[in-house]
């Protein structure tokens, strides 16, 4: 299939399904116990009576829920999710000032992990019996089994208070502001624990997946085949086996984009760093709807996007999808 | 002159839970240069076990318990694992049973191709595609200078297997190992590949090792023939001989199974009439001293059952049997 | 035989198959008790549940009292100290358990049930029952879950049973597509046709023929499900999203955290018990998988 057709077609898919989102928050507000008015203005917003009438215009509250779904599809076509009373601020412009910030800190994590945790599994899958392989499978148990903010929250124990190395809150020195090249490494510096925090997790289950998988390819005729050529084990392992145990990683590693957001509100609550997931905190404490319904909104915008990325990668890593063979 | 695998005395056990079991049991036998060695037997044998065992490729659970394989004067099984790996793919190589999962799914075969000389010849990563296209073209791929930057899914079952004959010849190695090569195939296309091996083998004079159940190939192509039964190497010698007069009763079985050897024609499935051999073969580790085929045996006598199995008997230059009734047997 | 087969030799066409044991549940339970994972994560479990169950009436501490000073280290009399209220953090842990653990299981019944439901209705009819399923399976699939959850409670309230609730509709996507893929395997094999040909209706065919087929990766699914629903519900507690009257292990640690640098026991320990309880469970997931995937056994 013609790849320009095809992206065509995954992000016309990709529209509707948000198209969908969009009717689901809109669902959400009205099967929510209360006012709707109320509900968008936020319960804790503090919004005043001619707020809420104001509202009401806007959103055509006294109208047919039919004609409100279309004044509400309007607005967000617009670019207009609403007003946080709480912030003060159009929740459009809340959103794309944190995004950055969850951008660095989810990105990271996954490069860590997917790397980690491939480089763990496939040494252990050398010797599947082995020492370093148990010692891997356990790491990969605990991991996976560890709380996301608990495990961040020892990290910050132990890096706070016990051999304080490492910045433990927020995304820059906030009393030593620096520009240029040092506020680059001030930021790297306190990104260290959010995202290795957040990379544990995945770390577990990417390395189960390697080891799993290059076990697997390790037995694989095509191996054979590469050994019987008198190839070097390195290309053996590093070219031949490594790259059909990549894909199920690669596929994975897309899937679970909304774990690892889902992980980074975790996170970046324990670690206050500044993204779309404290945005979460803050919104759920102040019962900032508007705020709240628009990251879901966002958080599968991007779960799309990574989704429609990964399906890119797949192409590139196994030529059978891309002729369509499979 | 000297063969060129001279394989003396090789015994093959599997490590399993209830410790070593032979697999392969003192397998002798020589191939020389340009000529052909068959081993005969059904699934099960030790065929594919000498194969893995002379490239030292054995799966991870077994081991060469004794014996010595001489590549061109070189002992393999002494040989380091560097070594070996510069024997392999260029002195000797091997193409597989299944070329569906030989070669990987995810290179051009180009690539795969380009790799041995790459690895062995030092080429460049374009040399190395040039010559492919000139392997291609030698294994009679139509297309090849377009099939080179094919992927393996993109090609038939006949053609892999041409790609994998490409891949084990472009080295020009003294031996090559055919397990099974076209068992995965259709029945016009197995023709297609034995004669494809034969034409090479008198182009580059490789001594090669088949391995097969087809006694029609062996009759076509073999120069020599083993037959192995459960892990021991019952009769042997000449395809000639052993076609013409097959002593042992179970190389008459294999024999019966074919009806149209004399014909010259090829039989589609051998295995699938092999049934009419009763009974199946001894799993591994059920195998005692005495003869492994006397419970299928017709011609099973009294001697058979009071004695452990004869060794290899040679009986004239060009056949050994391994039966206590073969006199009586033979014609 | 199948340490045999697995490496280059051919299977023997002649061989016979296997023979299926006398019971099936009994052998993959007898297996199961081989798995030494298995019968360690169910030893654990086991002793998590009587502690939660019995645990409060013999420590006989009450959770909500004030035990002592906030923040007492632990010591003889309070054995894991006490958190920024006084409160025994033991107590805590032995009371909340049985919340965690409820929200587990029955949120992971919740999910399973939807799961199985639209996966295998998608993968039994196929067409365009299955094309509407899918999509609707495919478009839960683009909220993140847990995200999903908070929204959900936020905007329906606080309490144990919204919490339940919220994890189970948030968490089926997987369950459904793994139901669905089972059931478009089995749906076309020889003994599901002879039941078709032999009158069974659609709803004998899904609930009697393909659904026992079916279940072996369903009920790790269903194991794995439980320490993914433990896992949210302390996340969305830790996030002050949990049920404020119901002591649990996500919400002493939610209500604590902001002391770890002081006082790390009132963290440390409920974190450690969901470790301990999620870490139980899949040990438990593990060795069933081993017990009915006894071909994959071998490679681990």
């Amino acid at each position: 299939m013609n790849l320009a057709l095809h992206i065509l077609r995954q992000v016309a898919n990709a529209v509707g399904l948000l198209i969908a989102v969009l009717v689901l928050n809109f669902c959400l507000i009205h099967a929510a116990p209360g006012d709707p008015a109320l509900v968008i203005a936020g319960e804790m917003g503090g919004a005043s009576a001619d707020v809420i009438a104001a509202l009401r215009v806007k959103y055509g509250l006294d109208k047919s829920l039919l004609e409100q779904l279309f004044t509400y599809l309007g607005s967000v076509a617009t670019g207009d999710f609403g007003y946080s009373y709480y912030f003060n601020a159009p929740v459009t412009g809340l959103i794309a000032q944190r995004i950055p910030a969850t951008l660095y800190l989810v990105l990271s994590a996954l490069a860590i992990s997917v790397v980690i945790g491939t480089l763990l599994g496939v040494v252990s899958a050398r010797k599947p019996n082995g020492l370093f392989s148990q010692g891997v499978t356990i790491i990969s148990l605990a991991g996976y089994a560890a709380p996301v903010f608990w495990t961040g929250l020892m990290l910050l124990l132990l890096f706070g208070s016990v051999w304080p190395i490492l910045p433990v809150t927020g995304m820059t020195d906030v009393a030593r502001p620096k520009v240029g090249f040092a506020h680059v490494v001030d930021i790297l510096q306190h990104l260290v624990l959010p995202a290795t925090t957040l990379a544990l997790v995945f770390i577990a289950q990417y390395s189960r997946l390697a080891r799993v998988n290059m076990i697997d390819a390790l037995t694989a005729d095509y191996v054979r085949t590469a050994r019987a050529k008198g190839l070097p084990e390195f290309i053996v392992i590093g070219k031949h086996a490594l790259r059909n145990t990549l894909i199920p990683i690669v596929t994975v590693a897309g899937l679970q984009f909304g774990h690892l957001f889902a992980g980074a509100v975790l996170v970046e609550t324990v670690f206050s760093w500044p993204g779309m997931g404290r945005l979460v905190f803050e919104s759920i404490l102040r019962r900032d709807y508007p705020t709240l319904l628009a990251v879901l909104f966002f958080s599968a915008v991007l779960v799309m996007a990574a989704n429609i990325i990964t399906d890119l990668v797949y192409r590139l890593v196994d030529p059978r999808i891309r002729s369509g063979a499979r | 002159m000297p063969p060129v695998l001279s394989v003396k005395d090789l015994s093959v056990s599997m490590n399993g839970t209830k410790g070593m079991v032979p697999v392969l049991e003192h397998l002798s036998f020589d191939v020389a240069q340009g000529k052909t060695m068959a081993l005969v037997g059904e699934s099960g044998c030790g065929k594919s076990m000498t194969a893995l065992a002379i490239m030292q490729l054995l799966p991870e659970d077994f081991r060469v318990t004794s014996g010595s394989i001489l590549l061109d004067g070189v002992e393999v099984l002494s040989a380091s694992p560097k070594e070996l790996r510069s024997l392999r793919g260029d002195k000797m190589s091997m193409i597989f049973q299944e070329p569906m999962t030989a070669l990987n799914p995810l290179y051009t075969v180009g690539d795969q191709i380009g790799e041995v000389l790459r690895q062995h010849r030092g080429l460049s990563r374009r040399d190395a595609h040039a010559q492919a296209i000139q392997f291609l073209k030698a294994v009679q791929i139509p297309a090849a200078d377009k099939r080179v930057d094919a992927y393996p899914h993109q090609l038939s079952g006949g053609m892999r297997q041409r790609v994998m004959i490409a891949m084990a010849l472009a080295c020009k190695p003294k031996l090559l190992i055919a397990d099974e090569p076209t068992t995965a195939l259709d029945v016009t296309v197995q023709a297609q590949i034995f004669d494809l091996l034969s034409e090479l083998q008198d182009d580059t004079d490789t001594a090669i090792v088949l391995i097969t159940h087809d006694l029609g190939a062996v009759a076509e192509l073999a120069d020599d023939v083993a037959v192995l039964y459960a892990g021991r190497c019952i009769e042997q010698g000449t395809a000639h001989e052993v076609i013409a007069r097959a002593r042992h009763p179970y190389t008459r079985g294999l024999m019966a199974c074919v009806p149209h050897l004399q014909l010259g024609r090829m039989s589609n499935h051998a295995s699938a009439e092999l049934d009419e051999i009763p009974g199946m073969v001894p799993p591994l580790g059920a195998r005692g001293p005495d003869c492994a085929f006397l419970p299928r045996c017709a011609f099973a006598g009294a001697i058979c059952r009071a004695q452990p199995q004869p060794p290899l008997d040679r009986i004239d230059a060009g056949a050994a049997v391994s039966c206590w009734r073969h006199q009586e047997i033979t014609p | 035989m199948t340490t045999i087969e697995s490496t280059a030799i051919k299977p023997d066409k002649t061989a016979l198959p296997v023979s299926a044991a006398a019971s099936p549940t009994m052998a993959a339970l007898r297996q199961f008790a081989r798995s030494p994972a298995g019968v360690v994560g169910a030893v654990v479990l086991l002793f998590l549940m009587l502690a939660t169950l019995f645990g409060p009436s013999i420590y006989g501490v009450d959770p909500l009292d004030i035990a002592g000073a906030p923040f007492t280290p632990p010591d003889a009399d309070t054995w894991l100290g006490t958190d920024y209220l006084g409160r025994d953090i033991l107590a805590g842990l032995l009371q909340g358990g049985r919340a965690t653990l409820t929200v587990g299981g029955v949120a992971a019944i919740i999910t399973i049930v939807i799961g199985v439901t639209i996966g295998s209705l998608a993968g039994f009819f196929g067409g365009p029952i299955d094309t509407a399923l899918t999509k609707i399976t495919e478009f839960f699939q683009i909220l993140p879950p847990l995200l999903f959850a908070m929204v959900l409670v936020t905007l329906f309230g606080q309490t144990l049973t919204t919490v339940t609730i919220a994890i189970g509709v948030v968490s089926w996507p997987s369950a459904a597509r793994l139901t669905r893929a089972e059931f478009l395997r089995l749906r076309n094999l020889d003994f599901v046709k002879a039941s078709r040909a032999a009158g069974a209706g659609n709803g004998h065919l899904i609930l009697l023929v393909v659904l026992p087929n079916a279940l072996p990766p369903i009920i790790v699914s269903a194991t794995l499900a439980i320490g993914v629903a433990i896992l949210f519900e302390g996340g969305l507690s830790f996030l002050g999203l949990g049920d404020p009257n119901t002591m649990s292990w996500g919400l002493m640690l939610g209500q604590n955290r902001n002391y770890v640098l002081n006082a790390w026991w009132t963290v440390a320990f409920p974190g450690a018990a969901i470790f301990i309880a999620v870490l139980a469970i899949s040990l438990i997931g593990d060795g069933v998988n081993d017990a009915i995937n006894p071909r994959l056994r071998k490679r681990g």
